[in-house]
């Protein structure tokens, strides 16, 4: 007999019964609010309770009577760190739960957020090593498959010496995975170690680093509730970090803030801006400097910050003069009059704050691009307290973690560099002997000076893997690759697509020329299929950070501690594993984890955090240890929304502290330093979280103060600039008697016979430090942020038109640097940009080709694609066309197209469908960077090992994007070439 | 226009060529104004109406998935489907089927069976082929069943349902509409199949004038002449044709929902049209089974043997019987020509 | 007694699809199977709106008006559900549907279909609740764990309402007083009858 519900049934109802007790008042109302998605303000006062009255599942929803575990991991995807609390009933994940308690996302998530489940369930993942022989795919055991690996890098070595070997890393490591390659590739001997940062924010790191001292986000997603005026440029936080557009919309709202967005394409969030500017791709310089122009013709700018906190600003106050009006606009094609509203906005309603992401640091230009940015938000004073700032969006989880521990060419972890004195560092926290460690490095049979100078140099970043490969050394009496750097014959690929990276035709050539690829992912990569190799391919699986444990940085620096869900599927391994396997393979596992614990050959991430602990100083990552990162995420509910700051009424362990440390956390955890949730911020005491800019470049230069005047953060005993402390500092200001016994000696052993040179950075004791918050003073010092910053190939950032640009009247103007040698690599830009124009490009390939994200796929898209909800959402590449250009090329709105660009072979296309929209403007082009598995009109489905393609397959938009490089990190032109499109 | 007059009058429109007697014109539902210009930051209702106007009445954006359907974001036309469905289209069906058994019913008890007035002459005559008889009960046996199963969809739920109770009721449903889908093709193949073999005995002409203006015979006491078919079969046959044609077509739209007509107002407009005729279609073909059968003696077995009566054909089809009979003869009557048992 | 109903603040939405799949990661909602969907209007245009759209859950629901064999009902809640017991995927609730709602699985032989299936607010289905039964047709039952739909829980910016509809209602007329402008309870009028004043 049927059964409906009928009334009485309802009741019965576990909703029903709640809401009988709402209308009477007593119920849980708060937690049905917060679950109704209340917000701050009125009703909502209610809005921020704690999430301890939410009501708790009393059954899963498969498994009635099977208790359900509730574990919290973060999202894998993009840098904001949702919290991802999972529901597991007999280790099996069976249900995603809202994270309520999390400060960052509240319970939200985006498209890839709610699906992350599917990740770990796929069905399509790499289940077990595999290996080409003859081209064919064949299983083999993990033993076979690290000891083939091993014995080839091993012979590659002893032919051709480390550097030969290419070490690509990933964001999406935790801290300890992405610590442990980093060693990895020192204690194999080389640089050549990258990771994502590369191709996404490595400019912003490079630019921001250079104008105030740290590469990251200087507020966090949370603080822009508090701006005024937002503008967006060059980023597209609608669908590459949606759930920051939580924080941004509800402080817009509240605040009834400016959003102002700048962009060439009218994207998601442009939808929601007050204000919308499309500019030219590949501009931000003249728009920003455009913008400035007006700042300084009307005196809207902030004199006494500028007096105060700023080195240089009159050197920018002169190239901002060439840049009238009228000039702007015939660069970048934005009126003036809108330029002028804007920096009013920007410099009168403050606190204004500065949001970018790739669509200005992925130029050829965008270090320059960046330090423009930066110098905007100096003259305007809009630096270093709540509501301002320049908050950089960073891409992957992990990117500023990553980044922090070194995956980079040019550093060891903690933004040590690689000097001497950074490689002595970090070889005392390891306890091995720098000798050792120097002679693992150089080509074979090198002396100790050529050891030292590979040692050194900073390595080959991935943006250039292509030409390291297929370039001869030295051509023509030309170097090609700098001197004692072999063509790479192995890569060793961990989480990174083969798709990120501009000229995929090259890059498919390059791989076929290597003699050992290696990918090691959840999935086989477009690195696995792109080439046309037959022997020496491995396919590692690789479990996703929800099958292991560790920690990981969010945009924002805060560090969260993430659980393992369930125990790594089919046959699949955590990085940790797989790195100690090789380790022990090449043969200095032993040097390498002496510190650290190693169960079964797993190494515990909480030893590995310690370890970071010990040495991260510069970057203060050593006050967050594992067990107050444990306590956060137990104590998430305790954690304001704006401020992230837990009130008194934490527990103990986390009363005071900001969400998840945001570096820098200064000292021993045993300090207790709360975490820096605003960088630079002066209003609030050192211990606070407060803090100056850094003084990394110096005292003085030319005669002229590079420390701060006047300007001191609050408590600070010493009321003016000063240096960052050594010993000699602390020795001067009479502070070294504060340090303790054990510090002193400490700080004896690390000196020896030059005490003095010991810095806060490199003092294992962390006395140093300790001192210096003890007298309310940064421990790196208190100087001016350089708006000149004379160690760049442009100390004041200039206007250098693209490569490819569409505008080849304006190259004579403004050309790009000449050719150049730059990490270990020749750039040949200016040589290609003259061509461009020789060649006349821009009449053969009339539209501007800019690429971007899709809020469905992330990075190079194996993961999501082969995620059945996510992929469901977008199955076909698409490139966006102006309805124009579309009307001009006889094409329809979801036809397919044909595109191609200027370096792509001849007579090759790449087909995908035609979106026509007026996102884009009349002459540009987008295209989403997420696909692949489609090369150049060919389906390479059959070229996955079986079962493991992922489901949508499309043509990669790197596959048409063309040369340019970044002169200051080999960052990559992927926003503005050229390219022509018709109907298929 | 409310929609609902717009889809009557459109139903009249195709009944009415059914008859032979209009051409179809679909108006054009939606007045088309000058475009305005798209608000940027709007209120609901100036938003509403300025998407409103791009479409038909039906907002439509942009979505990702394949599934364009999706991209109508809100069509108001689903409520008025909803009204006209559960209102006037069930009135229309209860009457037009009810008020035909009521006119068969009236006419039957009044007039009583038609009778051959001269009694039947024991000579047969061949009227129909074999094929022309497969044809007709082909067509008719599908018709019924198509009808029984349709009538179901709109009345079931009212008249089963509370006799079946719900699981029984579905049971048959699902039946019924598998056996819809199904009995579609032999109907529609009976249709054409009729279309063909009569074509050319169903061509109106001047009798036929004649043959109305006597009402068939209702007017006065003669049978007005006829020839194969008389008057009102020849509309019979158009009706089947065209109203068992726009059946055919609608009822495919319907199960190939989306993929021949591709937007919601047109798959609604097609059910609902699909409806109307066929409730027309099932209140003429009860007019015709009542004649067919007992409303007329003799006129049965020209469908069942496909022979008839002389006396019969020579009273209701006089002008047939002489081709049939004298095939030379020029198919026009001599002057004075009375019709046989005219006296 | 609470009226559920779901309110998508338009001026919030940014198509980021949440919606779309936590609805499928909470059911395993099957391929082709849209329970939820978002539509962007005025694509790349000043005045683009982006929302997402479900079963409304409609007061006098037009697809239970048309539906040949009665198979929908509406809980105390005001939840709009049906039995796929009774259903016999005939596709008129489609055409009723002011929102594109009702979903067919596609079966065999030309259009035929299967069993509709559309939002259930998370309330599951005529079976006892929360059972592997309930679960297998419908998805699981949040409503009756105290919950609210995953869709409106997980929405990225809180663009997506879910709850009684005058709390609902009064949320979003707070947001409009506070920020200024509101562009409308999006299908309330064809779902309620009713509009949220802005």
């Amino acid at each position: 007999m049927l059964i409906k519900r009928s009334d009485a049934e309802a009741v019965r109802g576990g909703l029903a019964a709640s809401f009988a007790a709402l209308s009477s008042g007593a119920l849980d109302r708060r937690a049905f609010l917060r679950r109704s998605g209340v917000a701050a303000g009125g009703l909502a006062a209610l809005g921020t309770l704690s999430a301890g009255t939410v009501k708790k599942a009393e059954a899963g929803p498969m498994q009635p009577g099977v208790r359900v575990e509730l574990r919290k991991n973060m999202c894998t995807h993009c840098s904001v760190g949702c919290t991802v609390l999972a529901e597991v009933q007999n280790g099996v994940w069976v249900g995603q739960e809202p994270a309520w308690e999390s400060p960052i996302n509240r319970g939200t998530h985006c498209a890839k957020g709610a699906a992350v489940r599917e990740l770990v369930h796929g069905d399509r993942r790499l289940k077990y090593p595999m290996k080409l022989e003859g081209g064919q795919w064949k299983r083999i055991s993990w033993a076979q498959a690290i000891d083939e690996i091993g014995d080839k890098m091993l012979r590659i070595r002893n032919e051709s010496g480390p550097d030969a070997a290419f070490f690509l890393g990933s964001a999406k490591f935790s801290n300890e995975g992405a610590y442990l390659f980093r060693k990895l590739a020192a204690f194999w001997g080389t640089n050549n170690v990258d990771h994502q940062a590369r191709i996404c924010h490595s400019t912003t790191v490079a630019g921001v680093a250079n104008t105030w001292g740290y590469g990251a986000q200087t507020n966090s997603y949370n603080d822009i509730r508090n701006s005024k005026t937002i503008v967006i440029m060059g980023g597209n936080p609608a669908e590459a970090h949606p759930v920051s557009l939580q924080h941004v919309l509800q402080g817009k709202e509240k605040n009834r803030a400016n959003l102002i967005v700048i962009d060439p394409r009218f994207t998601r969030t442009a939808a929601h801006a007050t204000e919308y500017v499309r500019l030219r791709p590949g501009t931000d310089i003249p728009l920003l400097w455009g913008i400035l122009w007006h700042i300084f013709e009307n005196g809207w700018e902030d004199k006494e910050f500028i007096r105060q906190r700023v080195y240089g600003m009159e050197e920018v106050r002169k190239e901002v003069a060439k840049w009238s009006p009228e000039e702007v606009e015939r660069v970048t094609g934005v009126p003036g009059a809108q330029l002028r509203r804007v920096a009013e906005k920007f410099a009168k309603e403050k606190p204004a704050t500065l949001i970018w992401c790739m669509g200005m640091t992925q130029h050829t230009v965008g270090t320059a691009n960046v330090r423009a940015a930066c110098a905007l938000l100096l003259a305007t004073g809009n630096v270093g307290g709540a509501g301002n700032g320049a908050n950089i969006f960073r891409g992957h989880c992990n990117v500023q973690g990553a980044s922090d521990f070194g995956l980079d060419t040019a550093s060891l972890p903690a933004y040590y560099g690689l000097d001497e004195g950074a490689w002595r560092h970090w070889c005392r926290v390891w306890e091995v002997d720098y000798e050792w460690m120097r002679g693992r490095f150089g080509p074979p049979g090198a002396d100790d000076a050529t050891r030292k100078r590979m040692m050194e140099l900073p390595g080959i970043t991935t943006t250039r893997y292509i030409d390291a490969t297929l370039l001869e050394p030295v051509k023509d009496g030309t170097r090609q690759l700098a001197e004692g750097q072999p063509n790479y014959r192995a890569m060793l690929v961990f989480g990174h697509g083969g798709n990120t990276v501009v000229r995929m035709p090259e890059a498919a050539a390059a791989l076929e020329k290597l003699d050992l690829l290696v990918v090691a992912d959840p999935h086989p990569t477009t690195f696995a299929v792109l080439h046309n190799r037959k022997d020496n391919t491995y396919l590692l699986p690789i479990c996703t950070q929800f099958e292991c444990s560790g920690s990981r940085t969010a945009s924002n620096r805060s560090v969260q501690w993430g659980e393992q869900i369930v125990e790594p599927i089919f046959e699949s391994k955590t990085d940790y594993e797989v790195i100690y396997r090789l380790a022990e393979k090449l043969g200095f596992a032993n040097e390498m984890f002496k510190n650290i614990t190693v169960r079964n050959k797993v190494p515990e991430p909480e030893s590995v955090l310690r370890e970071i602990n010990r040495g991260a100083w510069a970057t203060g990552y050593t006050g967050i240890s594992p067990e107050r990162l444990k306590a956060h995420m137990k104590y998430q509910r305790y954690f304001d929304l704006v401020t992230l700051r837990a009130g008194a009424d934490a527990p103990a362990e986390v009363r005071g502290d900001y969400y998840g440390l945001p570096w820098p956390c200064w000292g021993t955890p045993e300090i207790r330093h709360p975490g820096t949730h605003i960088l630079y911020n002066t209003h609030l005491h050192v211990k606070d979280g407060g803090g100056t800019f850094r003084a990394r470049f110096g005292v003085e230069r030319n005669g002229v103060s590079l420390l701060a005047e006047g300007s001191y953060s609050k408590g600070s005993e010493i009321q003016d600039g000063y240096p960052e402390f050594t010993m000699a500092v602390l020795k001067r200001l009479g502070w070294d008697k504060d340090l303790t016994a054990e510090e002193r000696a400490v700080i004896e052993r690390i000196g020896g016979n030059n005490v003095d040179r010991v810095s806060w950075a490199t003092d294992l004791s962390g006395g140093i430090v300790r001192v210096a918050l003890e007298h309310g003073c940064s421990p790196f010092g208190n100087a001016k942020a350089r708006a000149l910053a004379w160690n760049l190939p442009d100390p004041i950032p200039v206007h250098r038109e693209p490569i490819y640009s569409p505008r080849p009247d304006l190259v004579a103007k403004y050309p790009t640097r000449d050719n150049f040698m730059a990490h270990r690599v020749i750039n040949y830009g200016r040589t290609v940009q003259q061509l461009a124009v020789d060649r006349n490009i821009a009449r053969d390939f009339p539209i501007v080709l800019t690429t971007g994200r899709l809020v469905e796929y992330e990075g190079g898209g194996e993961e999501t694609r082969s995620n059945k909800w996510l992929a469901e959402l977008q199955q076909d590449m698409f490139v966006e066309i102006n309805p124009q250009d579309a009307a001009e090329r006889g094409i329809r709105d979801g036809q397919w197209v044909l595109v191609w660009g200027p370096e792509m072979p001849k007579g090759k296309v790449c087909r995908m469908k035609a979106l026509v929209t007026e996102r884009v403007g009349k002459g540009v082009a987008f295209m989403p960077f997420h696909f692949a598995g489609w090369f150049m009109s060919e389906d390479q489905r059959r070229k996955y090992p079986a079962g493991t393609d992922p489901i949508v397959l499309g043509e990669s938009a790197n596959t048409v994007t063309t040369y340019g490089f970044d002169p200051v990190t080999s960052m990559q032109e992927t926003k503005c070439t050229l390219c022509q499109i018709r109907a298929a | 226009m409310n929609r609902f007059t717009l889809t009557l009058r459109t139903a009249l429109a195709v009944f009415a060529i059914c008859l032979g007697a209009a051409t179809l014109s679909v108006p054009n539902a939606v007045a088309q104004s000058a475009q305005p210009v798209a608000p940027a930051a709007a209120h609901e209702e100036v938003l509403f109406r300025y998407l409103q106007m791009q479409g038909s009445g039906t907002v439509v954006g942009r979505v990702t998935i394949p599934d364009q359907k999706a991209a109508t974001l809100i069509q108001p036309g689903g409520r008025e489907f909803q009204e006209t469905w559960r209102g006037p289209m069930k009135w229309i069906a209860a009457a037009s089927i009810i008020g035909m058994l009521v006119l068969v019913g009236v006419f039957y008890t009044v007039k009583g069976p038609i009778r051959t007035t001269s009694g039947y002459a024991g000579r047969l005559i061949k009227r129909f082929r074999s094929i022309d008889v497969f044809a007709h009960w082909l067509t008719a046996a599908s018709f019924v069943l198509l009808a029984i199963t349709g009538l179901n969809i709109t009345f079931g739920r009212y008249l089963l349902l509370p006799l079946l109770g719900p699981e029984a009721f579905t049971a048959w449903s699902e039946a019924a509409k598998v056996a819809h889908n199904f009995l579609g093709f032999p109907f529609t193949l009976g249709v054409l199949l009729m279309f063909v073999l009569f074509l050319k005995d169903n061509i109106f002409d001047k009798t036929d004038l004649r043959w109305f203006a006597q009402g068939g015979g209702m007017i006065g006491h003669a049978h007005p002449p006829a020839r194969k078919f008389n008057g009102g079969q020849k509309i019979v046959y158009w009706a089947t044709v065209f109203g068992g044609g726009a059946l055919a077509v609608t009822g495919f739209i319907l199960m190939f929902p989306f993929q021949i007509v591709t937007s919601i107002d047109g798959m609604q407009l097609t059910a609902q049209l699909h409806g109307i005729i066929a409730f027309l279609m099932i209140a003429l073909i009860i007019g015709h089974i009542y004649l067919g059968s007992i409303g007329m003696e003799g006129a049965f077995s020209a469908m069942w043997s496909g022979k008839v009566d002389l006396n019969w054909a020579k009273e209701h089809h006089p002008l047939w019987v002489e081709e049939i009979m004298n095939p030379t003869r020029k198919d026009t009557l001599p002057a004075g020509a009375k019709g046989a048992g005219a006296d | 007694m609470a009226r559920m109903k779901f309110l998508c603040d338009a001026d919030r939405c940014i198509e980021c699809n949440a919606c779309v799949t936590a609805c499928k990661n909470e059911h395993e909602v099957p391929w082709g199977i849209n329970r939820r969907r978002v539509v962007t209007i005025n694509d790349g245009k000043p005045g683009e709106r982006s929302i997402s759209m479900a079963c409304m859950h409609c007061t006098d629901a037009p697809c239970a008006a048309v539906c040949p064999v009665d198979c929908f009902y509406t809980t105390a809640d005001g939840v709009v559900l049906h039995s796929k017991d009774l259903c016999i995927g005939c596709g008129y609730c489609f055409y009723a549907c002011p929102f594109g709602a009702p979903q067919y699985p596609r079966l065999g032989n030309f259009g035929s279909r299967g069993k509709m299936d559309k939002c259930t607010y998370c309330a599951g289905g005529p079976e006892a609740d929360n059972t592997p039964a309930e679960y297998a047709k419908y998805g699981s039952n949040r409503l009756a764990e105290g919950k609210l739909p995953a869709c409106a829980e997980m929405c990225s910016t809180k663009a997506l309402l879910a709850g009684d509809g005058d709390i609902i209602a009064q949320i979003y007329a707070e947001r409009v007083s506070t920020r200024g402008y509101g562009s409308g309870a999006w299908g309330w009028r064809t779902a309620y009858k009713d509009m949220v004043s802005g």
